[in-house]
């Protein structure tokens, strides 16, 4: 019995040694360096100030979505026009950064619960989840495009050709919410082009696009996703296409948890302002043209 | 004998088994250095009688005194538990089956009791009751590698650990080859002869009843049918079921 | 054709069954790589993130030994419960075992990750003096813990069964032996009835484990982090940055099975062993001895009774 005690108290240290390295590497928190929002900020006793003590801000990604955020297996990485930009927002801040990878729809449901702090994953700020959480001003704009496969020529006119059409979208994303036709966000009005769509929700947009490739019409008959997602899926030589104009754009912004433990305000103004800054001092467009082929995303259209 | 010492008495004893009425008054003095040999049908509830001496099986009425302590059946309590765990320490008993823990050696088997209580000494105790029982050699065998005969000696020297006031011994060689029978019995003698151990005893083995014992029993339709001295028994026993029986057995 | 088989099972007769059934596993693993090169799989991409791939092996294992854990100590705990007298242990068992073998592995997973902190949120708000801000803390889980700690919960819940039958094989006679010599329920169970009981749950155990390494797959739908990303997470975070979801799977797929064949093997060698003690290798000693050791019996004669 002494043998599987032992055993057992092994096992135990074992799981609580996961456990243990479950709490990310937190860095020491230092002096941020002058001209960040650390070092010149006086929040006390909210989230920022948390942030700033602590040298460190938690943000979210989902490495499923180059060129917005995927794994370099490499270096073992993210990479990616997200990555980059939260990178970027929390150097303003004076802060270093750490990645959480929770699933999409534990994401956009909000009641984060503190384990992250901060979002910056192709998010649009729709109503609903304006309830939730609390958004920045748009960092870019995407346009959502309609994909088919290669070998299909029926689709030419978006308006009236997918009507009743199978369609793949990501769970949970803005596609399934343009064509169930509630696509509610404040400020922007969409035109629903495509009328009774038979729609397949998906964990995320890749998934979807495979399914495409696999033929015309033998699982998907097209799929909505952002340009981004969709060139990237073409350029890894799959036998899709993209047809017609975009049906819509939509501003993606840095999310933050209504719920939070700590009161975010602060911190949503204090990266709001950075947002705003990287636009006008060109650095968000300087990102968008490394990642997106040389093209400008973040000028509304 | 009214006079010496009672170390086990059972008192108006019942045992009942659902609907069946296994025990239906039997009441049984063992005296101090008594050899009580209890003899009758398989099922007619002696085994039963013994087990419900130690508790394995829990009195429907009656009492029990062990020791001088006296326990009756019914809903057992934590602290009741512990009462008939206190009693046990007094009383051994051997098993039919012999009951030996097959994952511990000889040895371990006959020191395990002791060091559960917290006893001393209980290496060099428990050789000197393997010798006792003639098995000193075999101390470090598993049971798997001794003889039923063999295994049922180590029992013995298993319950006498605790140093008990009394024994019980259920059918012991009921389960033996007959040419182990012999020694197993021996052993038994001589408890009774070399350290004057009470004991009841429920078994068919009449030679050894008649050599050994100072009082039998005949246990018939749930009660002590019979009761006396076992030349009384054999030679003139007052009870005509009695006679029957033994002459079906001898 | 019954005929033709008649005379082909006839002539392959003096071939040994062992042989014939390695060919068989080379006819499988013919059909199985010319579907491997009539699908196309990028081969190269394959070899290149195996490695990668297999690095989440680690913490597979890890989290399937946390897993079992966690299981022994609650199967044990609910077999002992579901053969006590105790109302309330009884009571307990009995809605944890019909709770957690009634509903998926899946949702278990998820209700612990994200049920848990609303939980103690609530709790602490409404009750803030009961319930510190740590304890509010405390139930927020790291997704790799709270999936462990689900594989627990689910697998202990079916272990009770094998537990309680391993108890329960345990002959009668043994816990009446120790009663009799005045062990306690604790004595008798540490010493007497667990060991022997150990001897037949060890093997079905084992098996259990071999199962939980593959449900471990399932704790990367809570979106375990890089640190801790085990075989699947890892497949699906490389599949999906280069769009090779279906190459992925492949290798995952092959490197569980892997993992499983090897675990099986010394599984078998665990349950031989087990199984030594109780199996008769050498007969039993005959019974030409008693009479020598009766004359080694201090002599006796009919003393003092009566």
């Amino acid at each position: 019995m002494r043998k599987s005690s032992a055993v057992l108290s092994a096992l135990a240290v074992i799981v609580l040694g996961i456990a243990g390295c479950g709490s990310d590497d937190s860095s020491s928190g230092g002096q941020a360096a002058s001209g960040t929002v650390c070092a010149d900020t006086n929040a006390s006793g909210d989230l920022l100030a948390d942030i700033c003590d602590a040298g460190e801000i938690r943000v979210s990604t989902d490495p499923a979505y180059p060129p917005q955020s995927s794994l370099n297996k490499d270096t073992g990485d993210y990479e990616g026009f997200d990555i980059d930009v939260a990178t970027e927002i929390a150097d303003r801040l004076g802060v270093d950064i750490s990645w959480e990878t929770p699933s999409w729809d534990v994401l956009t449901a909000g009641s984060w619960n503190g384990r992250w702090d901060m979002s910056v994953g192709s998010m649009t700020p729709t109503n609903d989840r304006q309830k939730v959480l609390d958004f920045t001003q748009p960092y870019y704009y995407t346009p959502a495009v309609v994909v088919v496969n290669e070998a299909n020529t029926s689709v030419q006119d978006l308006t009236t050709d997918l009507d009743g059409a199978s369609i793949g979208v990501c769970s949970a994303c803005t596609y399934e919410q343009f064509l169930n036709k509630d696509l509610d966000i404040k400020g922007y009005s969409f035109d629903y082009v495509i009328d009774d769509a038979d729609v397949h929700g998906y964990d995320t947009d890749t998934t979807a696009l495979q399914d495409l490739a696999l033929g015309d019409g033998t699982r998907l008959d097209a799929v909505i996703t952002s340009l981004t997602t969709a060139q990237g899926f073409i350029d890894s030589g799959k036998p899709v296409k993209i047809v017609g104009d975009p049906v819509f754009y939509e501003p993606l912004s840095a999310a933050f948890d209504k719920s939070s433990p700590m009161d975010d305000t602060s911190l949503v103004d204090a990266v709001d302002g950075i947002v705003g800054d990287m636009h006008q001092d060109g650095t968000l467009t300087e990102l968008s043209k490394k990642w997106y082929d040389g093209t400008d995303l973040t000028v509304q259209q | 004998m009214s006079d010496r010492e009672v170390i086990i008495r059972v008192e108006n004893l019942h045992k009942r088994f659902g609907r069946l009425e296994v025990v239906k008054g039997v009441d049984i003095e063992l005296h101090k250095g008594e050899v009580v040999v209890i003899f009758g049908r398989s099922g007619s509830g002696k085994s039963t009688v013994l087990r419900c001496i130690n508790f394995l099986d829990d009195p429907t009425r009656g009492t029990i005194e062990v020791a001088g302590v006296r326990l009756t059946g019914g809903f057992r309590t934590r602290r009741k538990r512990e009462q008939i765990r206190k009693l046990r320490l007094h009383v051994g008993m051997v098993f039919q089956q012999f009951n030996l823990f097959p994952h511990m050696t000889a040895l371990d088997n006959v020191r395990v009791a002791p060091v559960c209580a917290g006893l001393k000494d209980n290496k060099a105790h428990a050789i000197e009751l393997l010798d006792r029982v003639g098995l000193a050699d075999k101390a470090n065998e598993h049971p798997i590698r001794l003889s039923g005969g063999q295994q049922q000696r180590v029992a013995i020297a298993r319950a006498l650990a605790m140093r008990p006031e009394a024994m019980l011994f259920d059918e012991p060689t009921s389960a033996l080859d007959p040419e182990l029978i012999g020694e197993v019995l021996a052993v038994m003698k001589s408890l009774a002869t070399d350290l004057h151990m009470p004991m009841i005893v429920v078994t068919h083995e009449m030679g050894f009843a008649r050599e050994v014992s100072d009082r039998m029993l005949f246990f018939h339709e749930g009660v002590v049918w019979e009761e006396a001295p076992p030349e009384k028994i054999f030679e003139a026993t007052e009870k005509p079921e009695t006679r029957k029986f033994l002459d079906a057995v001898l | 054709m019954g005929d033709r088989l008649e005379r082909l099972a006839v002539s392959s007769a003096r071939i040994p069954f062992r042989l014939k059934v390695a060919l068989v596993w080379v006819v499988i693993f013919a059909f199985l790589g010319f579907f491997f090169w009539v699908a196309k799989f990028d081969t190269d991409w394959m070899l290149d993130n195996f490695t990668f791939i297999a690095k989440g092996l680690q913490y597979t294992i890890y989290i399937a030994l946390g897993g079992i854990a966690i299981a022994i100590v609650l199967a044990l705990l609910g077999a002992l419960a579901r053969i006590s007298s105790n109302p309330i242990a009884f009571g307990i068992s009995g809605f944890y075992i019909s709770f957690f073998r009634g509903t998926p592995l899946i949702v278990q997973m998820f209700l612990i990750y994200l049920a848990l902190p609303q939980i103690g949120t609530n709790l602490h708000v409404q009750y803030p003096e009961l319930f510190s801000r740590q304890f509010e803390d405390s139930l927020v889980l790291d997704p790799a813990v709270a999936g462990t700690l689900a594989l627990g919960l689910n697998y202990g819940a079916y272990m009770t069964e094998i537990f309680r039958a391993g108890i329960q094989s345990v002959a009668a006679g043994q816990g009446e032996a120790a009663d009799a010599l005045g062990m306690t329920y604790r004595q008798k169970m540490r010493r007497v009835v667990l060991p022997q009981a150990f001897r037949v749950i060890i093997p079905p155990t084992g098996n259990e484990f071999i199962a939980m390494m593959k449900d471990t797959a399932l704790v990367s739908f809570l979106g375990v982090s890089i640190q801790h990303a085990e075989v699947f997470r890892r497949a699906g975070l490389v599949g999906k940055a280069d769009f090779k979801n279906l190459e992925a799977l492949v290798l995952a797929a092959a490197l569980y099975w892997g993992l499983t064949i090897i675990f099986t093997f010394f599984q078998r060698r665990l349950e031989t062993r087990v199984s030594r003690g109780y199996v008769r290798t050498e007969p039993l000693r005959t019974a030409e001895l008693p009479s020598e050791e009766l004359s080694d019996l201090p002599p006796h004669g009919k003393g003092g009774g009566g």
